[in-house]
């Protein structure tokens, strides 16, 4: 399965409007979330094929919204990439712990964003099959 | 020399210090104080002891010599009192008999006078008695022996009252004479009364076979004697024997010994005459022949044989042991009465000579040397020769129980030569003498009878003598004597108790004494020790507590609260202490929480950068050319090192906050070199650096936290790739060493200067102060491997330079010192 939707939370303004502006670029449809629990309510509206997700984010955490995004039987399938700027290995393992698919460590360049989204829909499509 | 034994009051600690300032301060005055009044408190017991026992010993010397000199006293005047006593009694007893003989002078006379009758010389025979005690048990009855006591009617006479009751001997009248005879011119005897009677057994006496024991041979003497003159014969009789033998009480007589009085009051007496004659004339006035009266001798006995000289005064039997009676010497010194019977010189009445005297054993033996007859030889003696009581009594004679006293012949009693002496000028006295282990006293007076032989000395008829024990007449004053020396003895003896008691009384102070010194001394050093023990630990405790505070906060451990009681200065000192680590550890963990902050929020930019430039480098913003490629690539290069500066930044304050958390695994050494390597090649080959790795296959597995060990390598070798000139050499080894890996980098570098050695691992250590050119780095990696080491509980250090000789495979020389790093990390 090629990966089309692509939501991305983060509060960061230059960097959610940088990758949306170029991500749309390359063909995807990109929604943004800029807290928690907004990022929860695109994800039951959108149904992305994956979910770009900081940890540090307003009114819900990075970490809690991935728990229930993986506890809820709508969204439990869509991977979760975090892209977070905590980069403490106590940090990473509780990220691979609420159930993401990836933590990457900001900063990180845009190939390598890039070439994480492509690895996952190679992957993913022989996972759904 | 000094300095040998010198005491350096730096090197106590505090305890030392405040045990030395109070053992001197308190311990040592107490000590000499306490020495000081026990060795007053001893030399003053010992002097009032001292003077106690001499004021005693004084006391009890001149208790002594009071003693002795009463006792003198009283001895002598109660000697002189008994002496003058005693030779009285003596003197009288000599004047008595000299009366009693010369009454018989009277009664011869008076018989002479008248006509020869046998009725007549019976009538005389019967008229002239006189009583005699007589031996018999004694006493008889109870009363005689307690007789009751007459006391003073008259309260008045009661002082000194002495009574003494009359004196109830057994008496018997006998005749004065054993015979009274005539005997004719021609020595025939006429009349005879004899026994009692008128005898008619008349002899021829100028035959001695018939007189008195064959002894006598008056009728030779009577005819030279004038009318009116008296022949008196000396005491004729016959000798009893007697035997003394050696007993464990004393000298005893032999039962079949003569009689000796109260040792032998069953014995046979001694039994003699004294015969009186003078002529007697015819109605014509012619001599017609001569009356003759024999004496019975036991009346000249009887004056003497009952005395006593001591209080007793008179007894039935004198007792010859004691020493205390009354006897009597004839003329020429021989013995006439005595206690002891066998003592009386005698006659054989066999032969009608006189049986001789005891003589000394030297005597005796001189006797048995001459050849003579023992009457002859002793006749031929000269008289007192060599009297001595150091001689001994013959033994032959006294087996003989011929113990005569002749006193001219008895060479082993000094005594007869001081009676015989005395009674020269027909006088009295007495002299001491010690005889028979006693000292006695001794009196002698003359009998002043003067008639016929007796006429020729002043010695009269002889002496009567009197022995007297001297300790018996001390006997009062030996009383005293043995009073004053018993009590003298109790005083002394009380004297010494008492001196023994002060002693052991003092020597009981003394001994409390020094245990109470002791025990407060002791006490006292207990007390200091304890005392000083308390304060130094009050001190040092905390202060140590706060040296191993300040020691872990400078190892980075701030987190140090000490516990603090006291409210004293070095309670103060903690309290500050506790205040300033909670500021240094507050400031700490603000730093770190900062640099965690500062490291996540520079981030966030840095990722907008990264994005941009990555994007645009990617292409993903149209085409560029190749200068703005380049531009962006060096753009590129710096947000990579600043990610690097902020990941090491992290890495420091995690480790320096003991944030770091170890996840150690078991591994290879191969592992973590390889991963090291494959990060740090294509550094390596930029610098066109040689890398070589020594491991040895037989290494054994660490267990460590691999990814922190494996950045350790990284920034080791990244360390040698940086600071060695290009085209070097770097060499990586590890080797297993007892309980320790060892892992080693080791470069042919610029090398690191002796004084940098440990700075090198400060954070952002100047490496521009040793090198003469630049190098990238973020100047946190060899801090950060150290932290890790350390956290391992490993060790890591540098040498530099190194020397071909240990490191042949580097090429050194030049600017290429080489430096090698080591890591010690337990297995």
């Amino acid at each position: 399965m090629a990966i089309k939707k692509i939501l991305i939370v983060d509060d960061e303004e230059p960097i959610y409007t940088y990758l949306q502006k170029k991500l749309t670029k390359l063909g995807f449809h990109v929604s943004v979330a800029t807290d928690g629990e907004g990022a929860l309510k695109q994800a039951l509206n959108n149904l992305p094929d994956v979910i770009l997700l900081d940890v540090k984010l307003p009114k819900l955490n990075g970490i809690e919204a991935c728990k229930r995004l993986k506890a809820d039987g709508r969204t439990r399938d869509i991977p979760v990439l975090f892209l977070s700027a905590k980069t403490q290995a106590k940090e990473i393992e509780e990220g691979l712990q609420a159930g993401a698919h990836k933590y990457l460590c900001k900063p990180i360049s845009f190939p390598d964003i890039l070439k994480e989204i492509t690895a996952l829909g190679e992957s993913g499509e022989s996972r759904l099959d | 020399m000094a300095g040998r034994f010198q005491i350096n009051p730096l090197k106590f600690g505090i305890l030392g210090k405040l045990l030395l300032s109070f053992l001197l301060l308190a311990c040592a005055p107490l000590v000499v104080l306490g020495f000081i009044a026990h060795k007053n408190l001893y030399d003053m017991g010992t002097e009032a002891v001292r003077r106690t026992g001499d004021m005693g010993a004084r006391n009890l010397e001149s208790a002594v010599k009071i003693g002795k000199e009463a006792i003198t006293d009283s001895v002598r005047e109660l000697d002189k009192k008994s002496t003058e006593a005693i030779e009285l009694r003596t003197y009288k007893l000599a004047q008595r008999v000299a009366d009693f003989l010369y009454e018989r002078d009277k009664d011869l006379l008076m018989v002479a006078a008248s006509e020869p009758d046998p009725r007549r010389y019976l009538q005389i025979y019967r008229s002239c008695q006189r009583q005699i005690i007589v031996s018999g048990p004694w006493p008889r009855t109870e009363e005689e022996a307690q007789p009751p006591k007459l006391e003073s009617q008259n309260p008045e006479n009661q002082t000194s009252w002495r009574h003494l009751p009359p004196y109830q001997f057994q008496k018997a009248t006998i005749p004065l004479f054993k015979e009274i005879t005539f005997v004719d011119l021609e020595g025939r005897e006429k009349i005879k009364v004899a026994d009692g009677k008128i005898s008619h057994e008349l002899k021829d006496v100028s035959k001695k076979e018939n007189t008195y024991c064959k002894a006598e041979d008056y009728f030779r003497q009577l005819p030279q004697l004038k009318q009116g003159e008296i022949y008196v014969s000396r005491v004729i009789g016959a000798y009893i024997r007697g035997w003394l033998e050696k007993a464990p009480e004393g000298i005893k007589v032999k039962p079949e010994s003569a009689y000796a009085g109260k040792e032998n009051h069953q014995g046979k007496k001694f039994e003699g005459i004294i015969r009186w004659a003078t002529p007697v004339n015819g109605k014509n006035g012619r001599r017609i022949g001569y009356v003759t009266m024999a004496l019975d001798h036991t009346h000249i006995m009887e004056f003497t044989d009952h005395v006593m000289p001591t209080e007793e005064r008179f007894t039935v039997h004198a007792d010859g042991a004691s020493g205390n009676y009354a006897f009597m010497w004839d003329d020429r010194g021989k013995c006439i009465s005595h206690a002891r019977d066998f003592f009386i010189c005698g006659y054989d009445p066999e032969t009608g000579r006189e049986v001789p005297g005891w003589v000394s054993e030297e005597t005796y033996r001189e006797y048995q040397q001459s050849g003579l007859s023992l009457e002859e030889f002793v006749e031929r003696l000269p008289s007192f020769r060599e009297f001595t009581m150091k001689k001994q009594g013959s033994k032959e004679q006294m087996q003989a129980g011929t113990l005569g006293l002749d006193g001219r012949i008895l060479d082993t009693a000094p005594q007869c030569q001081g009676w015989h002496n005395g009674t020269e000028d027909g006088g009295s006295g007495s002299f001491l003498i010690y005889w028979s282990g006693l000292w006695k006293l001794t009196t002698y007076a003359a009998i002043p009878y003067y008639t016929g032989i007796y006429g020729k000395s002043k010695r009269g008829f002889g002496y009567v003598t009197i022995g007297a024990n001297v300790e018996d007449f001390h006997k009062a004053a030996n009383v005293t004597k043995v009073e004053i020396e018993k009590s003298i003895r109790e005083q002394g003896e009380d004297i010494k108790a008492a001196t023994a008691e002060n002693r052991r009384m003092l020597h009981q102070t003394e001994m409390r004494n020094r245990w109470a010194i002791i025990g407060v001394a002791m006490l006292s050093v207990l007390g200091v020790c304890v005392a000083a023990t308390v304060i130094s630990l009050n001190i040092t405790k905390p202060l140590k507590e706060l040296t191993a505070g300040a020691l872990a906060m400078s190892q980075g451990n701030l987190h140090q609260a000490i516990q603090v009681k006291s409210r004293d200065e070095i309670g103060k000192l903690a309290k500050s202490f506790n205040e300033m680590a909670a500021a240094v550890s507050k400031v700490d963990q603000m730093k770190s929480e900062f640099v965690t902050i500062a490291s996540h929020e520079l981030r966030t930019p840095i990722q907008a950068m990264l994005l941009s430039v990555s994007g645009i480098l990617g292409g993903y913003s149209g085409q560029i050319d190749q200068e703005a490629q380049e531009d962006l690539e060096m753009a590129r290069d710096g947000i990579e090192r600043l990610m690097r500066l902020i990941d090491a930044l992290l890495d420091l304050s995690r480790i320096e906050a003991r944030k770091i958390e170890l996840h150690p695994v078991r591994t290879t050494v191969g592992e973590i070199t390889e991963r090291a390597l494959e990060e740090i090649g294509a550094l390596a080959a930029a610098h066109k650096h040689q890398v070589v790795v020594w491991i040895p296959p037989e290494l054994p597995e660490i267990e460590v936290d691999k990814d922190l060990v494996v950045q350790v390598t990284i920034n080791l070798l990244s360390n040698s790739i940086k600071y060695t000139p290009e085209g070097g050499k770097i060499i990586l080894n590890a080797q297993h060493r007892g309980n320790e890996l060892i892992l080693t980098v080791a470069d042919n570098g610029y090398g690191i200067p002796a004084w940098a050695q440990e700075e090198v691992f400060n954070k952002f250590f100047q490496a521009d102060s040793i090198m003469s050119q630049k190098v990238g780095g973020t100047g946190l990696g060899l801090t950060i491997s150290k932290g890790i080491v350390d956290e391992h509980g490993g060790s890591i250090s540098c040498r530099s330079p190194l020397s071909p000789d240990q490191f042949p495979d580097l090429p050194l020389g030049g600017e290429r010192q080489g430096t090698i790093f080591e890591v010690h990390l337990p297995l």
